[in-house]
């Protein structure tokens, strides 16, 4: 079986560490087992970790209403979710739900702010690209809200190959 | 088309754990949807008589934006359906069963129409067409839209034209539609007429006198043609009070893009008879009618001289104005074509006749397949461009005289 530093060696999270760093940051990392359905966080809880994707599927949704959520995004092995924990006490923006079986690595806040402290090098590498991927989640933000307003338009009827009609009479 | 936007949603069952997620596209959505018009005093229908074409219309009236639209009646049948407890889905389904087919543009270009008059709950209002995506292009290409732009817009406004209008109305305008008012103007032009025709041998002793002064006949008749189309529009308006509806607006602008012209926007007689259209098309060239008699009698009254030349002049003028007014087959929506569209119940018959141009020689080669409503179009572009053609004709002398002046 895969060791936890070589599977953080292909995160790009986690590209510009080496092996040493690697073995470092797995030593604070906790696995955990999800069971498919489960809830791994709930929208609005406390925030205080940032979580690895190793085996299965996590599906990300925004309360809409009722019991309705919308679901944002997925995240499947190798990708990372809950980020905004490491950063900000602020409640979770929104809920996880295991959709398969899945094991999850999880780095606490408190552990981040330990590499922060004792290997800044490091910790500025990880940050690096922290803030690579929230640029891209950020335009990919964007383009959901595009889709989210399309979606309005077509759904209630908007058609813009229609101009507009106008009946009058102008008596001259 | 752009495939449907979807969303996926996540529900989780009451009293259970877990979750279920659904992913609904756009489509899906909009043939759920169950389009809900405003509440009834917020609008009024009213159906006009069936035209010669056979079709039916309905004017409906956005009774708080004073905004109108013209609805098919099968655009009427699928309003009906707008009560929120139909969905599309369920609309398409009985609109197939009664109609024998379903065209899915109708619902959307109906719905979008509807959302524009501002008839229908949830509405919204998007204008994408000024674009700055169009800001592109070639300089001059840009200028020329500019300029179009620029010349399309030259218009003004009456405000609160109705309010104007009411006033004068109730302040002696309603004389003007007396039946003795009315009996009176006829006599008056029979009587004109008559004396006009009598007058017609001693034509070029007046045409003696206008030669003599040409600049100051014309600007007279000028100034006073454009006067008496001002009264023309206020005649309109006021015969549209005079039946108890609105009068939108009172202005200038481009008839067609084209003509200058003062106009009445006089839409809510559509909410009224067809006799009543047709009382209102007539109010104005009226004027022109009236005032032409009343300058040939007087001219009549004057000793020979320039003024009776003039007098002359300004009665033919109007007369002249009244006519072309009057006739319909000229491509301009005049008091004429308003009169022929009301007379037909045929409101867009310019409009559908110009939209069937394009495909009017492909139409022609199967001429069996030629629709009533499409050979009223057809007619109606025909007359039309005869009776252009004949102007130009009799009017060659005076238009190749104006290209030599210019």
């Amino acid at each position: 079986m895969q060791t936890v530093p070589d599977f953080l060696k292909n995160l790009s999270l986690f590209q510009d560490l080496d092996l040493p760093a690697l073995s470092t940051l797995a030593a604070l990392l906790v696995s955990t087992k999800i069971s498919a359905r489960a809830v791994i966080f709930r929208e609005s809880s406390d925030s205080d970790a940032l979580y690895i994707v190793q085996t299965g599927q996590i599906v990300i949704s925004k309360h809409v209403q009722g019991e309705v959520d919308i679901v944002l995004t997925r995240f499947r092995s190798g990708d990372f979710f809950g980020e905004m924990g490491l950063f900000d006490a602020a409640p979770r923006s929104a809920t996880a739900h295991a959709e398969t079986d899945s094991i999850l690595l999880r780095l606490d806040r408190k552990a981040f702010q330990q590499i922060l402290a004792d290997y800044p090098e490091m910790a500025a590498r990880i940050c690096y690209r922290l803030v690579t991927v929230f640029i891209e989640r950020l335009r990919s933000t964007n383009e959901q809200a595009r889709e989210a307003i399309r979606w309005g338009l077509e759904a209630t009827g908007y058609s813009p190959t229609n101009d507009h009609v106008s009946f009058g009479r102008k008596s001259t | 088309m752009a495939d449907p936007a979807k969303l996926e949603l996540l529900t989780r069952p009451a009293g259970e754990a877990g979750f279920q997620i659904f992913e609904i596209d756009s489509h899906h959505a909009y043939w759920a949807y169950k389009p809900r018009r405003l509440p009834q005093t917020e609008w009024e229908i009213t159906a006009q008589p069936t035209g010669a074409d056979g079709a039916r219309h309905f004017v409906l009236k956005n009774l708080r934006q004073d905004s109108y639209l013209l609805l098919s009646s099968k655009e009427y049948y699928l309003w009906e359906y707008f009560d929120g407890r139909h969905s599309l889905e369920e609309i398409a389904r009985d609109f197939h069963l009664a109609f024998g087919a379903f065209d899915y543009a109708l619902i959307r270009g109906l719905l979008t129409k509807l959302h524009n008059c501002g008839v229908i709950e949830g509405q919204y209002l998007i204008d994408l067409r000024s674009s700055p995506a169009g800001a592109s292009g070639r300089r001059w290409s840009r200028f020329f839209a500019w300029g179009l732009k620029k010349w399309r817009g030259l218009s003004f406004r009456l405000p609160q034209a109705d309010r104007f209008c009411s006033i004068l109305y109730e302040r002696g305008g309603f004389l003007l539609f007396h039946p003795l008012t009315f009996w009176a103007s006829v006599a008056i032009t029979v009587f004109a007429f008559t004396l006009a025709l009598r007058s017609g041998p001693t034509a070029a002793n007046f045409a003696y006198f206008i030669k003599e002064r040409p600049v100051l006949m014309a600007s007279v008749m000028l100034a006073t043609v454009l006067l008496v189309s001002l009264l023309h529009v206020l005649f309109h308006a006021l015969a549209c009070k005079a039946y108890d509806r609105r009068v939108r607006e009172i202005g200038f602008f481009l008839l067609q893009g084209i003509v200058p012209t003062f106009y009445a926007d006089v839409t809510d007689i559509f909410m009224s008879s067809r006799r009543v259209r047709v009382t209102v098309d007539l109010a104005g060239p009226m004027v022109e009618v009236v005032l032409g008699s009343v300058a040939i009698l007087s001219a009549h009254a004057t000793s020979p001289g320039i003024e009776q030349a003039l007098l002359l002049g300004i009665g033919i003028s109007l007369w002249e104005s009244a006519l072309i007014n009057l006739y319909p087959f000229n491509f301009l929506e005049m008091d004429g074509y308003n009169i022929l569209s009301d007379l037909l119940a045929m409101p867009m018959l310019r409009q559908q006749a110009l939209a069937l141009v394009p495909s009017l020689p492909q139409r022609l080669r199967s001429v069996k397949t030629i629709e009533r409503a499409e050979w009223l179009q057809i007619g109606y572009l025909a007359l039309c461009l005869i009776s252009v053609v004949i102007y130009l004709v009799v009017h060659v002398d005076a238009i190749s005289s104006l290209i030599r002046l210019a």
